[in-house]
């Protein structure tokens, strides 16, 4: 099978909420995902994108064919106040027809590329820690899993937590 | 105690730098800190940074034993979530030991909320180590959940040589 990376452009973000919605599917989260292409949309092609995405598409069969869109990277770019920055990994799929071909590989290969090329020190991403295939194929590829090995655990603050907080208490 | 809570300036790096290091001692890592107040300038201080940061200043007369008046610091980023939309990131918060328990902390925290607020984003996200027992009751109280404990989330690095490693081949699987 023929493929290609690219970079996303305003007409991918169906494609791109497809294959979120595929990945929460197999993370058994598909209900919590409540962004719309709109959202994805002003979010990444606006004036302050606050992601990037790159797209794995192949040729189809013939070329009478239409291009399909078959996997992508979500990223944007982190702090690390000890080392400086960092390219977070947000999202990262190849649908699972097209697994076993070497795209998820070369899809982290030119990211890591892109990570060096725009001075960053470091590739930092969540997996959750039931997902071991993930889990092997980065851990094959040498990272570290910093919630085992120096013990960082990921907090959140939701919408509801996050109002009360910003309106100031009558001290 | 007098506090203010301000966005910091270019002026801020050295004291930012000073506090970057305190916050990794207790964090029993200084050795992992490879970057200067130079780095932090260039980075937070160009046309398009890569991270904000609001100080905690207290006046002259509170300054600290060694004469210092900025006291805390908060530094966060813009992050997405494919899920909900923009996610703000507290990549460090911290207060100097002798100025805690005045409130400063949670200042400090409420900014970083409402920076978050304004500019529509859904969720605050942090990361502590498991054995900060202070730190993780601090966040609870304010209703943080432990998403490693409630969901499993584990935080990986490709870093050094193994990032190097990675771009230049594309290994089989």
């Amino acid at each position: 099978m023929d493929y290609k990376l690219r970079k996303a452009e305003p007409k991918d973000v169906s494609d791109i909420l497809r294959l979120v919605k595929e990945l929460a599917k197999y993370e058994e989260m598909e209900h919590q995902v409540t962004l719309t292409e709109k959202e994805l949309l002003e979010d990444g092609f606006g004036d302050t994108p606050f992601y990037h995405c790159v797209i794995a598409e192949t040729q189809g069969e013939s070329s009478r064919d239409d291009p399909r869109v078959v996997g992508f990277a979500m990223y944007y770019f982190t702090y690390d106040p000890w080392v400086g920055k960092q390219l977070y990994l947000e999202e990262f799929y190849v649908m699972d027809e097209c697994r076993g071909l070497g795209i998820g590989s070369e899809i982290l290969r030119h990211l890591s590329d892109l990570a060096m090329k725009t001075r960053c020190t470091g590739m930092m991403f969540v997996v959750a820690e039931n997902n071991e295939p993930s889990l092997q194929f980065y851990k094959r590829r040498g990272a570290e899993d910093l919630s085992q090995e120096e013990g960082w655990r990921l907090f959140r603050f939701d919408k509801d937590s996050l109002v009360k907080m910003a309106t100031p208490a009558e001290e | 105690m007098n506090f203010k809570i301000r966005a910091a300036s270019k002026e801020d790096c050295k004291d930012i730098s000073r506090m970057i290091m305190e916050l990794a001692v207790y964090e029993k890592m200084p050795d992992q800190v490879k970057i200067s107040h130079e780095e932090l300038q260039r980075d937070g201080f160009c046309q398009n940074p890569f991270f904000q940061c609001l100080v905690a200043e207290v006046p002259e007369e509170q300054k600290s034993k060694e004469g210092f008046t900025v006291v805390g610091y908060a530094l966060y980023f813009y992050t997405y979530s494919t899920w909900k939309g923009p996610t703000v990131f507290l990549e460090d918060l911290y207060v100097m030991p002798e100025f805690r328990g005045k409130g400063i902390g949670k200042g400090l925290l409420s900014k970083v909320a409402e920076v978050a607020k304004k500019k529509q984003c859904v969720r605050l996200q942090l990361s502590v180590l498991d054995w900060n027992t202070p730190s993780r009751d601090f966040y609870a109280a304010k209703g943080a959940q432990d998403l490693t404990v409630t969901e499993g989330w584990h935080f990986i690095r490709f870093d050094g040589q193994n990032l190097d490693n990675l771009a230049n081949e594309a290994p089989k699987d």
